[in-house]
């Protein structure tokens, strides 16, 4: 156990300084062209698989630590995402279509004919103006909804697929929210065409490189939360619950309480994630918390090896970037090659990918006797 | 050959017809690929040719009664070959009335364009003519020319054959098509056909004109039928409203709410409106009191029609989700695929209907019958390949429930792209059967054929399921094993091809409701993840594991669904609902029907 | 053996044909239209096409450039109905594969997620598929129908029909939302009133259309009522079903879809679309010489897929039941006009690239087409009717119209 502690260890502070030193370094002193350089496309594509990891964190403390299986965790990620999208929606100013003060879509749905005291903005975007306020809001607002569906649902003792299937049910009803124009947020066009960040043009090159570096910063952030919980008291109770309700229940213990908080603390991850996910991809639209994209969520995460905090990770990553490998290279046959994997995965290697180590020892354990006698 | 300039009413553009003679041969024009050739045009040149030629049968029937009329058709032959829209509409318009069963076949098939011209010598005019329904087994038909009855020959004398496919017909213009379309609509008042009579009232009814009064009242004194007295009274009475005679409105008014028309509805508010503050108060009260009732009619017509649309949205989703009941309710299997088991359905029912089509033809009753063998054929499709997956996949993850999830998640993705490989990326095309289409009204509620027939169906794979689990050793076995696995198996239940069987069961039903699906909805890769939200849903909230719980539920969500519907809109009524089932699961955390499965409360 | 030998012997024609052997010299050219998920459906075909008319080009001796022939390479991604991947795969082309320009987008979320992607790094991009207007970039060019010249024809056409009530029925997302509401105000301004206009809305992939066409058939039983249908093309199925079976028609009632084209028909059940009306600025039964060519070629190319002069294996292309459509057709133009662009700026530098793209024609299958300033064609729109054999009859024609894609422009207001 310690031992495994040790090389898991090794393995996040490898991840930390190929993230926060040797990339960037590469990308901006390494000449364009040699072999060394690493384009600004590739640190920001990196950057977002960064996003879906600390997306798949949050899966995992709920699934892997809890046992609670969240079908839904893309509503918060998108629901961080749509907060700090409104910010950067409102700093476009006068650069957008129409050259107006408010964003494009609110010009063309004739926004000012229906709000027009703020000149055509919705008054619950006005603070958004503000970054600290729509920080605030990326871990509120996720936070918020995970707390009252998650009081609803723990209080009357909600478990299993019944959870799965309604946490489905919550971010499918939202998708179908968002996807309303009337709903202020850009419809099924959802918010795009971003410009700038903290004064800075969201374009450059060194904007793409802090965005990279923040996101290894919140992954590694959140690995090290992930990681202390587990060391506490309350990490065991989690385990004990996700092994067995009832009797933690019977001990005394409010699971109710512990899992609302582990969903709330879930869904403030999930939101981080996305927050600073929509500025390194450019656009956030209401098919980002779609039922299918939180099912992939979780298929990285058993792919990667749910229980375990890097199997997410490298789930998340290994996943998306031989999506993207594979989108282009195969572009006709990548759905097979996924499907396949999937199916591989589950099939043999049920404790994922962090399993694989573990399994290649007993491999060769099993192959060396027959081979030791022999002189 | 012929001159373009002088008749600039038609093309033709023949491909392949060697023995066309003078008819021009233009470049190969849609040139669909080989297969295209196989299904489609070809079927659809024979439907074209079949009705053409029961067509041909109607009016040498009604021939008997009528006598060639020779002027109207030198008349129609006229207003073809102008050149001057005006004209052409004056003439059509002295056609109203005649008898002439070739001359209103002429009418019928230049509007919808499959009348065609036979270019005369140079500088003369071209013959206009019809196909006479005689197809050879080249695929050609002979024509009829419209001036009189006689085959159209070339030069030579012979007769001309041609191939409809392939013709392009005499052009019409917007104002052309709807002076023809009254003189077929009054004439059509007298057709054979109780259904085109009917349509041809309520059409010319809406259109309050004066001048077809007589005709009407000239049908009402012969007519038998109930269901077209009653629209040809609406006609009337409708007809009457724009007359000057106040008298004349206020009995036309007591009629419509006698026959409660809510077609009037419209019209008499419209009346209302201009009455306003005018001098006939009595007939505006009358009015007022006639709108009044008849919206209160129509509410009700309304209620009894959302229940009957709740009823079928119901069984809509019942036939969905009820293989994923067994599968998931009963198994446990988490089954991610089953979207893609209904498309498979779907699509086995679509080779069928292409199998059928190839041997019987896109008409006549052996096609007709190809959905009573597709729904089998599905079954057995479906469940085949949900045989495979277990044996394959899943019942190495009966230990792992939620794993399930995962690997049938890839099979999903895997199916999709196969399916999209082999039959394309577009949807196919499904037609139903024809006694699947269409629909009949009692009361002003609209009862559709294919609504009422899946209606039936939910209840009997239902009846048929419960029987099987209730009153087979297969179903004894199968509550065995999903309640005591190792109980059932110390007892010589074998577990495993129980499991197996189970399982193709499940997946059997979910391929018949893709069968039963592509009468309603659209066949295509992506069919299954329409479905598989709802479905999930739907099983849920009745309660895993339970068959009751699952017919409750589809109960409650398609009726809530439709009752919502007109308030909220589609979108935000589909929205209330999931948060109303979010809700309801507050009050039974599992589900409707509590009960217990195999690998769900550990 | 026959692919083999075609293989062998088309490089052989084309050095014989162009005098000069340079198999060499390649330009790459991007094709970014979903294969998978839900939008595989509609931009399959376009991959297609695009494939087809990159042979057609390379045939003709590719795209010629200070006295060389490039032979047009395509690259060939996924984005998977996947809007953030579509950003990456277009940066991906531009920045890896540095295509010279790059055809694809369906829908408007895709085309709005990769927009800044091409202003980012000054790629060029051809749009062909009908959309809601109210944008205007400098490195895109939209071959594709805007508001006017196919909405409003169609609202046109049924108003000098005599239709009185309009329902307009559609998808919730911004295109059939943004459409409806240009069409409200155009209504109002030929003297609709409010109450005579009904705008309803169902969701992505809605199956029951029972309600909605039981308020249809209401709001039909007094005549002279029409429906414009901006419904995307797969819940088309289910709503014609419904309609269908209702007994309404489009005697009683028509429908005027602007999602359904000749593609999305061979899907669709016949017999209950029949009569009913499209509008686009290109029919595959148009009678013109160049589109009987154009749709022959096609056919021809599906049954042996490939691209000429260049070593590149085309798969997946459905070869069974094919048809051509106005986005397919306006994706071959987009192709013909850039490289008659690129011949004229003699460079596939964007900026120059994009000057000479002003004012280029091109005589298309259905007439001729202008690239305007506003990066809109100039092109002719038609009415067409529904016909049992899933081909459209035209019935009526308007010559030249200009793309505008913003609204208060054409609309005169502001």
């Amino acid at each position: 156990m310690k031992g495994s502690l040790k090389r898991e260890l090794w393995v996040v502070g490898i991840f930390a300084l190929a993230g926060l030193v040797v990339l960037p370094l590469l990308n901006t002193l390494a000449p364009v062209g040699s072999a060394l350089h690493v384009s600004t496309f590739t640190l920001s594509v990196y950057g977002k698989y960064l996003c879906y990891a600390v997306l798949a964190m949050g899966v995992n403390l709920l699934w892997g630590q809890t046992g609670i299986l969240s079908l839904g965790q893309c509503l918060f990620f998108a629901l961080g995402g749509y907060a700090l999208g409104m910010h950067l929606m409102l700093l476009i100013g006068k650069l957008g279509q129409y050259h107006a003060d408010i964003p494009d879509f609110m010009v063309f749905l004739e926004f000012p004919k229906r709000y027009p005291a703020t000149g055509g903005l919705p008054s619950h975007w006005i603070p958004f103006r503000n970054l600290a306020f729509a920080l605030g809001a990326v871990v509120i607002v996720p936070a918020a909804v995970a707390a009252a569906f998650g009081w609803l649902a723990f209080r009357s003792r909600i478990k299993g697929v019944y959870f799965s299937i309604l946490s489905q049910a919550l971010t499918y009803a939202a998708t179908l929210l968002f996807f309303r124009n009337d709903f202020t947020f850009g419809g099924n066009n959802g918010l795009t065409d971003f410009k700038f960040l903290l004064g800075q043009d969201l374009n450059a090159p060194s904007t793409k490189r802090s965005l990279f570096i923040a996101s290894v910063l919140l992954l590694l952030g959140t690995y090290a939360l992930c990681r202390w919980l587990t060391s506490t008291k309350f990490g065991l109770i989690q385990r004990a619950i996700r092994d067995s309700e009832n009797r933690v229940l019977f001990s005394g213990y409010a699971t109710a309480d512990f899992k609302l908080f582990i969903f709330v603390l879930a869904a403030i991850i999930s939101g981080l994630g996305g927050a600073l996910y929509v500025p390194q991809v450019g656009i956030i639209n209401p098919s980002e918390m779609g039922p299918d994209k939180s099912l992939e969520a979780v298929v990285w995460c058993a792919v990667g090896g749910r229980g375990s905090l890097i199997g997410p990770i490298l789930g998340a990553i290994s996943c998306n970037a031989l999506k993207s490998y594979a989108t282009h290279a195969f572009a006709e046959q990548w759905p097979y090659f996924l499907g396949g994997l999937f199916i591989f995965v589950t099939l043999f290697l049920p404790e994922g990918l962090v399993g694989l180590p573990a399994r290649f020892a007993r491999l060769r354990r099993r192959l060396k006797p027959p081979s030791a006698p022999t002189p | 050959m012929h001159n373009d300039a002088k008749v600039g009413t038609y093309i033709f553009s023949f491909i392949g017809c060697q023995s066309c003679g003078p008819l021009r041969f233009l470049q190969p024009f849609p040139t669909p690929g080989p297969s295209r050739l196989r299904y489609a045009p070809g079927s659809l040149a024979r439907t074209l040719f079949r009705f053409l030629r029961a067509a041909a049968f109607l009016a040498a029937f009604a021939g008997i009664l009528a006598r060639a009329d020779a002027p109207a058709r030198a008349r129609l032959v006229r207003a073809i070959l102008s050149e001057d829209v005006t004209e052409q509409v004056t003439l059509v318009r002295e056609l109203t009335g005649t008898d002439d069963p070739l001359v209103v076949q002429g009418l019928a098939a230049w509007r919808s364009g499959s009348l065609f011209l036979y270019p005369g010598p140079d500088g003369a005019a071209g013959q206009p003519f019809l196909s006479d329904g005689s197809v050879d087994p080249a695929g050609k038909a002979g024509a009829t020319r419209i001036a009189d009855g006689e085959p159209v020959r070339d030069a030579t004398g012979t007769a001309v054959r041609f191939s409809a496919g392939e013709l392009t017909a005499a052009d019409t213009s917007s104002k052309l098509r709807k002076a023809i379309k009254v003189v077929l609509d009054l004439r059509a008042v007298e057709d054979p056909e109780a259904r085109v009579r009917r349509d041809a009232v309520v059409k010319l009814g809406q259109e309050q004109e004066s001048e077809y009064l007589p005709h009407f009242e000239q049908r009402l004194s012969v007519e038998t039928v109930p269901g077209i007295r009653r629209v040809l009274m609406e006609a009337i009475a409708l007809t009457q409203l724009s007359e000057a005679d106040p008298k004349v409105r206020l009995g036309a008014v007591r009629r419509l709410v006698e026959i409660r028309s809510i077609s009037s509805l419209e019209p008499l508010r419209q009346l209302s409106r201009k009455l306003q503050g005018g001098n006939e108060g009595d007939l505006l009260r009358a009015i007022q009191a006639a709108v009044k009732e008849i919206e209160e009619y129509q509410a009700r017509a309304n209620l009894y029609g959302t229940a009957f649309r709740g009823l079928s949205l119901a069984a809509v989703l019942l036939v969905a989700a009820l293989g994923l009941a067994i599968t998931f309710g009963l198994m446990g299997v988490i089954n991610m695929a089953h979207g893609e088991i209904i498309m498979i359905g779907a699509y086995t029912a679509y080779g069928v209907q292409n199998i059928f089509r190839d041997a019987f033809g896109a008409t006549g009753t052996g096609f007709e019958t190809y959905f009573l063998v597709a729904l089998p054929a599905s079954f057995a499709t479906a469940g085949l390949v949900g045989l495979l997956l277990e044996q394959g996949i899943i019942r190495f993850l009966y230990r792992r429930p939620l794993e399930s999830m995962l690997a049938t998640w890839g099979v999903s993705l895997v199916l999709q792209q196969v399916f999209r490989h082999v039959f394309g990326a577009a949807n196919v095309q499904v037609n139903s059967p024809h006694w699947l289409s269409g629909s009949f009204e009692v009361s002003d509620v609209l009862l559709a054929y294919n609504r009422l027939f899946v209606i039936g169906f939910a209840v009997f794979i239902v009846v048929l399921t419960w029987l099987l689990m209730t009153r087979t050793s297969l179903g004894l076995q199968i509550r065995a094993v999903m309640q005591n696995r190792a109980m059932a198996s110390a007892v010589g239940v074998r577990t495993e091809r129980v499991n197996m069987m189970t399982f193709a069961f499940g997946s059997g039903l979910a391929g018949m409701a893709g069968a039963c699906l592509s009468q309603i909805g659209n066949v295509g890769p992506g069919l299954g993840q329409n479905y598989v939200v709802d479905c999930f849903m739907i099983v849920v909230l009745g309660g895993v594991g339970s068959l009751p719980g699952t017919v409750s539920a589809s109960l409650g969500v398609g009726v809530t669904d439709q009752i919502l519907q007109p308030w909220l809109g589609a979108v935000m009524g589909k929205i209330t609902v999931l948060a109303a089932i979010i809700l309801f699961l507050q009050w039974r955390p599992a589900g409707i029907f509590a009960s217990r499965g195999r690998g769900l409360e550990g | 053996m026959k692919s083999f030998n075609l293989r062998t012997l088309s490089p052989l024609l084309l050095a014989l044909g162009l005098g000069l052997a340079r198999a060499a010299d390649t330009v790459k050219v991007g094709v970014l239209h979903s294969l998978s998920g839900t939008m595989a459906i509609s931009e399959t075909s376009l991959k297609d096409i695009l494939l087809f008319t990159f042979d057609e080009v390379n045939k003709s001796g590719g795209v010629k450039v200070a006295g060389k022939n490039y032979m047009i390479e395509p690259v060939i991604v996924d984005p998977a109905s996947n809007w953030p991947l579509f950003a990456e795969k277009a940066e991906e082309l531009l920045v890896k594969d540095k295509v010279s320009v790059v055809f694809g987008c369906w829908t408007s979320v895709s085309r709005k997620s990769v927009l800044p992607v091409f202003e980012r790094n000054n790629g060029l991009l051809f749009y062909p598929v009908q959309y809601e207007g109210e944008e205007l970039s400098k490195n895109i060019f939209y071959t594709a129908e805007a508001v006017n010249q196919q909405a409003i024809p169609a609202v046109d056409y049924m108003l000098a029909e005599g239709k009185k009530k309009f329902y307009l029925l559609g998808s919730d997302y911004v295109y059939p939302r943004t459409t409806n509401k240009i069409l409200k105000q155009y209504l109002k301004s030929k003297g609709i009133p409010d109450s005579d206009i009904e705008e309803i809305y169902t969701p992505f992939g809605h199956t029951d259309y029972q309600t909605i066409v039981a308020s249809i058939k209401g709001f039909a039983a007094g005549g002279k009522s029409c429906v414009i249908s901006t419904l995307n093309g797969d819940t088309n199925v289910p709503f014609f079903k419904e309609f269908a079976n209702a007994g309404l028609t489009s005697e009683n009632c028509p429908v005027v879809s602007f999602s359904i084209s000749e593609d999305e028909f061979r899907g669709l059940p016949a017999k209950e679309l029949a009569g009913h009306l499209g509008c686009w600025t290109y029919f595959m039964s148009l009678k013109t010489p160049e589109n009987a060519k154009f749709v022959a070629d096609f056919q021809t190319w599906l049954k042996a897929p490939k691209v000429t002069g260049i070593d590149y294996t085309v798969s997946g292309v459905d070869t069974k039941g094919r048809v051509t459509c106005s986005p397919m057709n306006l994706s071959r133009i987009g192709v013909h006009l850039w490289k008659q662009a690129v011949e004229k700026a003699g460079s596939f530098d964007v900026d120059k690239v994009r000057e000479a793209l002003i004012g280029q024609k091109f005589k298309g299958p259905a007439g001729e087409v202008t690239m305007q300033a506003n990066h809109h064609l100039i092109n002719n729109a038609f009415i067409g009717e529904t016909l049992p054999t899933g081909q459209f009859k035209i019935i009526k024609t308007m010559k030249g119209v200009a793309g505008e894609p913003f609204s208060s422009k054409f609309l005169g207001t502001n």
